[in-house]
């Protein structure tokens, strides 16, 4: 698992510190040693200056900086939530990541507008979580920031600093669920008008209304921080699957009485054997064949009862199916669609007695051809050596 | 067995099968294995074989498109088959030898009875016998049945003008089952009668020796010695029946090739490619300008599981101890727990939430969708709550209907 690993890379860099922090302080005054330090009143500046001493003047509010193109920065750290963020509990220092900071006064920064201010300063993070900051120089993020798109999303946008609080539950080691709710509101920040799509989707409603931890939010299907383009042919490709995690699964599908052969009934459809074929064999090409989203939606994916959107209701499907069959007129085209159903007598009864037809006449057919043509050999045979004796 | 036996001198050889029956069968041969090739693999799509063979070809795209061009020529092959036979039967007045009778079963059950032991002799049969004739049938019947279910996955959108739309998902069944009879008929029947039985070169080189037509034809050769095999041919009425059959051999053989092109041709919208479309949702919209610190992170707070939360309703809000289980007792439990109507139990709150037999009739948090809503938003159920009872409901179920 590679990210037990980068969990086990982060811990080792985290007691490094704190032995580190622990070496310092034995050296320091005693009275620096005890966290939360910013309490303690000011004290004099060491050669590695407490949190305290910083946050001596940063903790008082209203302190900021009007920036070249007119921007307002906030110097103002919450004293309160920068000790419950996680760096605080880890006793990391402020200057651990503004490394050349020693001081008062500060060496000399050059920022233009807020945006410059972030982009200058978030490669700091590498220093101690370099396998998620590596995994970002591969996603999309990265490639629009390559391209000179500075509002692309960076470490601080979703992470900031001074008040991240614990991400990872410690008991499963996995996203802790409080955290898992604040995901699509994080993103939001800068995908606003999918966010608010997301949340009228019996996904997101159910996320954001009932704190229903069942469903995705924009990670699970996403990716954390090597995020991919969603609209390239290798995601489209395996979109099936991606949904398949969790709607083939019965223990979250059974509490909503969803089916789970949801895949399987895709995969034996005309157009699922297309697109699994395309992942498997050529994930990089394009299909046109329909994924789960095309008829499902994508961020607006609702229930298939929906009276106006659900697609269990012919004329919603129809409007589907007219996306790729665009000269198709009648309703009676969905129905050559199995709507997920593997066929039996009630549902699809035509399909089913064409399959039970030949499971039988293949059987007959071919089991009577081998029995006469095994007993035509077995004579020919006698004959022969009846022949060779002559 | 039959070379064994035969004398030194050279036999008199017998024409089996004219240049053009050979070209016929060569084409049949390719296009059918090409057709099972490139069938077979999607039929079997998840076996490993099938993606290697997919693979060769790059896309499962570029398969179909062989197995439609081999499915073309196939039908060329038989448009071409039919016209033959046509001049064959009417212009040259030769005799329907492949035309199945009640000998041919008398045939099948005495060759049966010999290799089981029941007769003495083989039966004596004529230019073609039972087995070959069993094998053009049935590739007849498989040509039908794959034209057509072939037909009706090619062109689903005009199939289904004149069809329920449940036979397309219904010719691609009979389509991949009728493959694999085919298939297993040709590794059975043929290959063991033309091949293993032993190895038969008539159809390539066109001829049997006299020794061979005793063995297998010996009817047929007895016709042929008695100069009756085919029919004479007075020259003028070859020449009359030669100009009535050339034109409407013409005008069919136009038809049918229309039809084709129709077959091939007629809908595109199924196979050609119309890119998938992509979102077209605006990506950046940022709430706010984004500050700096940015919208802060709420605390973690050791709250139980959320699904507690929806329950966490004020006083006043329904409940179903309080409000709903009684006004269901009143209102429905006269059809919803006698008669269970439409598998839905109205009387307890576990019955109520698992729904009916067609599924959940309460989503809570979601009265707009939840089923007994909408059926009583119709406003004519016969156990019709009041305007305000159906706002209590919908405010119970909005609020995540919960029980106490």
């Amino acid at each position: 698992m590679k990210w037990f690993s980068n969990r086990f890379k982060l811990v080792f860099l985290i007691v490094g510190v704190i032995l580190l922090f622990v070496a310092a302080a034995a050296l320091a005054s005693p009275a620096d040693a005890a966290k939360p330090s910013h309490l303690v009143s000011q004290s004099a500046p060491p050669d590695k200056p407490s949190n305290a001493y910083c946050l001596s003047c940063h903790s008082r509010s209203g302190m900021t900086k009007t920036l070249p193109n007119g921007e307002v920065l906030s110097l103002y750290i919450d004293p309160n939530l920068f000790d419950h963020s996680i760096h605080n509990q880890q006793n990391m220092d402020c200057v651990d990541c503004h490394t050349n900071i020693s001081t008062f006064p500060h060496p000399d920064f050059k920022a233009n507008s807020l945006r410059d201010v972030t982009l200058q300063l978030y490669g700091t993070c590498k220093n101690c979580h370099a396998s998620e900051f590596n995994q970002t120089l591969n996603s999309v993020h990265q490639k629009a920031l390559d391209a000179g798109n500075s509002n692309a999303a960076v470490c601080t946008d979703c992470h900031n600093p001074h008040q991240q609080t614990r991400l990872i539950d410690p008991q499963t080691g996995k996203l802790s669920q409080d955290a898992r709710l604040e995901v699509p509101q994080t993103c939001a920040r800068c995908h606003s008008t999918i966010y608010n799509t997301y949340k009228s989707s019996v996904h997101g409603a159910a996320l954001t209304q009932y704190g229903n931890l069942d469903v995705p939010t924009c990670i699970d299907c996403h990716g954390v921080h090597n995020i991919q383009d969603p609209n390239s042919a290798q995601f489209r490709n395996a979109i099936p699957q991606l949904c398949a995690k969790c709607h083939t699964d019965p223990r979250i599908m059974n509490k909503y009485g969803i089916s789970t052969q949801v895949l399987n009934t895709y995969v034996s459809d005309f157009h699922g054997t297309t697109v699994t074929l395309f992942e498997q064999v050529s994930p990089n090409t394009p299909t046109n064949k329909p994924v789960c989203t095309d008829c499902h939606g994508v961020h607006d994916i609702s229930n298939v009862n929906n009276p106006a959107t659900g697609i269990a209701i012919k004329q919603n499907l129809l409007v589907k199916c007219q996306r790729c069959h665009p000269n198709v007129t009648t309703a009676n085209f969905t129905d050559a669609w199995m709507d997920h159903y593997v066929a039996s007598p009630q549902k699809f009864a035509l399909v089913y007695y064409v399959n039970l037809f030949y499971k039988f006449f293949i059987p007959l057919v071919i089991g009577g051809m081998l029995v006469f043509v095994v007993t035509d050999f077995i004579r020919r045979m006698a004959e022969a050596r009846k022949g060779a004796r002559h | 067995m039959a070379a064994k036996t035969s004398a030194p001198v050279r036999s008199r050889m017998y024409v089996r099968f004219s240049f053009a029956d050979r070209v016929q069968h060569l084409l049949l041969l390719l296009s059918f294995t090409t057709l099972a090739v490139t069938g077979l693999v999607q039929e079997f799509a998840e076996n490993p074989v099938s993606l290697f063979i997919i693979r060769l070809w790059g896309n499962v795209d570029n398969i179909r498109l062989t197995h439609h061009a081999a499915a073309t020529v196939l039908m060329l092959i038989a448009i071409y088959h039919i016209l033959g036979f046509g001049y064959k039967v009417f212009v040259l007045r030769q005799r329907m030898t492949m035309l199945p009778g009640f000998q041919d079963v008398k045939d099948a059950l005495r060759a049966f009875a010999y290799n089981i032991g029941l007769s003495k002799t083989r039966p004596q049969m004529g230019r073609y016998t039972f087995e070959e004739k069993a094998e053009y049938w049935a590739l007849v019947w498989g040509i039908i049945i794959m034209g057509l279910t072939g037909f009706m996955m090619w062109n689903p959108v005009e199939t289904v003008k004149f069809l329920p739309g449940e036979f397309i998902p219904a010719a691609k069944a009979a389509h991949g089952a009728e493959a694999v009879l085919a298939v297993l008929a040709i590794i059975v029947w043929h290959m063991y009668g033309v091949h293993l039985k032993r190895f038969n070169k008539a159809m390539w080189t066109g001829r049997l020796t006299e020794e061979e037509m005793l063995h297998e034809h010996p009817l047929e050769l007895a016709d042929i010695k008695a100069g009756m095999d085919k029919p004479a041919l007075e020259a003028n009425a070859l020449r009359r029946r030669q100009r009535i059959y050339y034109p409407v051999a013409a005008v069919v053989g136009a038809a049918m090739l229309f039809a084709v092109y129709g077959f091939v041709n007629g809908e595109q919208t199924a196979i050609t490619t119309i890119p998938p479309q992509a979102a077209t949702v605006e990506v950046f919209v940022p709430e706010t300008p984004t500050p700096l610190p940015p919208t802060p992170t709420p605390l973690p707070s050791p709250t139980a599981a959320p699904t507690s939360e929806a329950s966490n309703g004020t006083p006043s809000s329904p409940t179903w101890d309080s409000t709903i289980g009684p006004l269901f007792a009143a209102k429905c439990n006269a059809c919803h727990i006698a008669t269970i109507s439409g598998g839905l139990n109205l009387s307890t709150y576990a019955d109520v939430m698992k729904g009916a037999t067609d599924g959940p009739v309460i989503i809570p948090g979601d009265s707009a969708h939840s089923k007994l809503v909408i059926v009583q938003s119709a406003g004519n159920h016969p156990g019709q709550l009041s305007a305000d009872e159906l706002a209590l409901v919908k405010q119970w179920i909005d609020a995540g209907a919960p029980e106490k």
